[in-house]
């Protein structure tokens, strides 16, 4: 299989204040692979450093490619949409069909503007004038208007509402159909990604401590509900971490059948991607 | 490249209203024949790119640019271009405007002396806008107002010294060298500048985070 995006070694620290890395990571073509993580756990800066945006230590290739050597070759290939807003707000998405014409070779104009319509955005409205969701929308179109091959997506769906999100979600279900076509998408809204990635990346303080893919997590995990007595009779190698609420436990398990036949008495639960994070993160071991 | 051109050819829009309200008051004023419309060149021109800098900065446009193919090569060398192309603009369009005052008025205006001062207030554009990029892509909008202020008083001060010296310290035959030959020496100051101006703004660009 292809590799889409191959991360080796790569560090990168903001002073004292914030390391991420080191960073291993293997993305093969054909995929969504959602990254997942607090506020401050380094998704951006991953990203961002896979776009060379931002400068770092360690060797990072994109379709084969080094990312740095090769960077306007990759980049025709490569659909962005970033965390912050970016266009300047004066220009209209006529305007900025007509600099990403000069910019990409396989510009689609009338791609892009299949894309205005369908999301009802004006052609000749200044991006100021939008709403939030309606320049998230112009951005995701402008990502896609290039027939790229790597979509990289910094919280794509934050601000839409539920109809435009599963509209944008139809358009990305529909682009990975292409076996060439790879999706890296960081994400707070977790339950995109239960019905959208094949693979979960779950960075905490600037590391991977989870790579897995949806099916494992989603079948193999589970959420043991109990009380205070019963969770004392667990095991406690079966138990990966927990969290005391104020009548019961939570527990986070994993090989879910195995567990429900040596705890007949407790029920386990399908479990979230958002448990999992608060679970993993805020539990106890 | 080219789409990096339009882009700042495009942002012109910002600022369509104040260019107008500016040239209007010039060209009221340069009827009356109180102000001679040859400076306009040496600050519209940087107005307009200094403001698409800020517009730049505040709608964090670099961190997407970057991500375009040859985004972080191209995009100092498309302002820079950007930069000569609207100064050329708008130095024919005040030539354009000055043989109209004059044909309006009916006083023939001296070709030679026009042409030569738009030349001369093209190339002190140049020159201006070859000192502020550098010192904005190195510190940001915000912080490389007070510091241009400070270096263009600096440069001053230290300019008007020299020339002090040079007054009473050198032969004539130097400032007879500069009398002779500034048509030649001027320009080709500025292009040495300009050219020195983009390889340190590409410099301080290509390292930059966003």
């Amino acid at each position: 299989m292809k590799k889409a995006i191959e991360v080796k070694n790569l560090i990168k620290s903001y002073g004292n204040n914030f390391q991420l890395g080191k960073i291993n990571l293997e993305i093969p073509s054909g995929l969504i692979v959602g990254l997942i993580g607090e506020n401050g756990a380094g998704k951006t800066t991953l990203l961002k450093s896979i776009l060379n945006i931002i400068k770092y230590n360690g060797e990072i290739k994109i379709f084969d490619k080094d990312s740095q050597k090769e960077e306007s070759i990759i980049k025709e290939d490569i659909g962005v949409v970033l965390d912050d807003m970016f266009f300047p707000e004066i220009l209209t998405p006529s305007d900025i069909s007509s600099i990403m014409q000069g910019v990409y070779k396989n510009w689609d104009k009338d791609l892009f503007f299949k894309y205005l319509k369908d999301f009802h955005l004006e052609p000749n409205k200044s991006y100021k004038t939008f709403s939030k969701g309606m320049k998230k929308k112009l951005e995701i179109a402008t990502s896609l208007a290039h027939h790229p091959k790597l979509l990289i997506l910094d919280e794509p769906t934050s601000g839409l509402d539920p109809i435009v999100r599963g509209e944008v979600l139809d358009i990305f279900l529909n682009f990975i159909q292409d076996e060439e076509h790879t999706i890296l998408l960081s994400t707070h809204i977790t339950s995109d990604l239960e019905h959208l990635a094949d693979r979960i990346v779950f960075l905490d303080a600037g590391q991977i401590i989870f790579d897995k893919s949806r099916d494992e997590l989603l079948d193999n995990y589970g959420i043991l509900k109990c009380s205070e007595e019963d969770f004392s009779k667990i095991d406690k190698n079966d138990i990966i971490s927990y969290k005391k609420s104020k009548y019961a436990y939570e527990v986070l398990i994993t090989n879910k059948n195995k567990i429900s036949k040596k705890y007949k008495d407790l029920v386990v639960d399908k479990i979230t991607i958002d448990e999992l994070m608060v679970l993993m993160i805020k539990g106890e071991k | 490249m080219i789409g990096l051109i339009k882009k700042e050819f495009l942002m012109l829009k910002s600022n369509i209203k104040t260019l107008g309200i500016i040239i209007i008051i010039y060209v009221l004023m340069a009827i009356q024949g109180s102000l001679s419309i040859s400076s306009i060149p040496s600050f519209l021109g940087t107005l307009i790119m200094v403001s698409n800098f800020s517009y730049d900065e505040f709608n964090k446009w670099d961190a997407y640019l970057i991500t375009l193919p040859n985004g972080r090569k191209n995009s100092v060398k498309a302002r820079y271009i950007s930069t000569i192309i609207l100064n050329l603009i708008i130095t024919l369009f005040v030539i354009l405007l000055g043989i109209l005052i004059s044909l309006a008025k009916s006083q023939p205006i001296i070709y030679k002396d026009f042409l030569s001062e738009m030349f001369i207030t093209f190339l002190i554009a140049i020159a201006m806008q070859s000192f502020i990029y550098p010192i904005t892509y190195k510190f940001g909008m915000e912080k490389s107002r007070i510091l241009i202020f400070i270096f263009i008083f600096a440069i001053i001060a230290i300019g008007s010294i020299i020339i002090e010296y040079v007054n009473l310290k050198l032969s004539s035959i130097f400032i007879n060298f500069i009398n002779n030959f500034w048509s030649t020496l001027i320009p080709i100051t500025v292009l040495i500048i300009l050219l020195l101006s983009y390889k340190i703004s590409e410099r301080i660009y290509s390292k930059k985070e966003f």
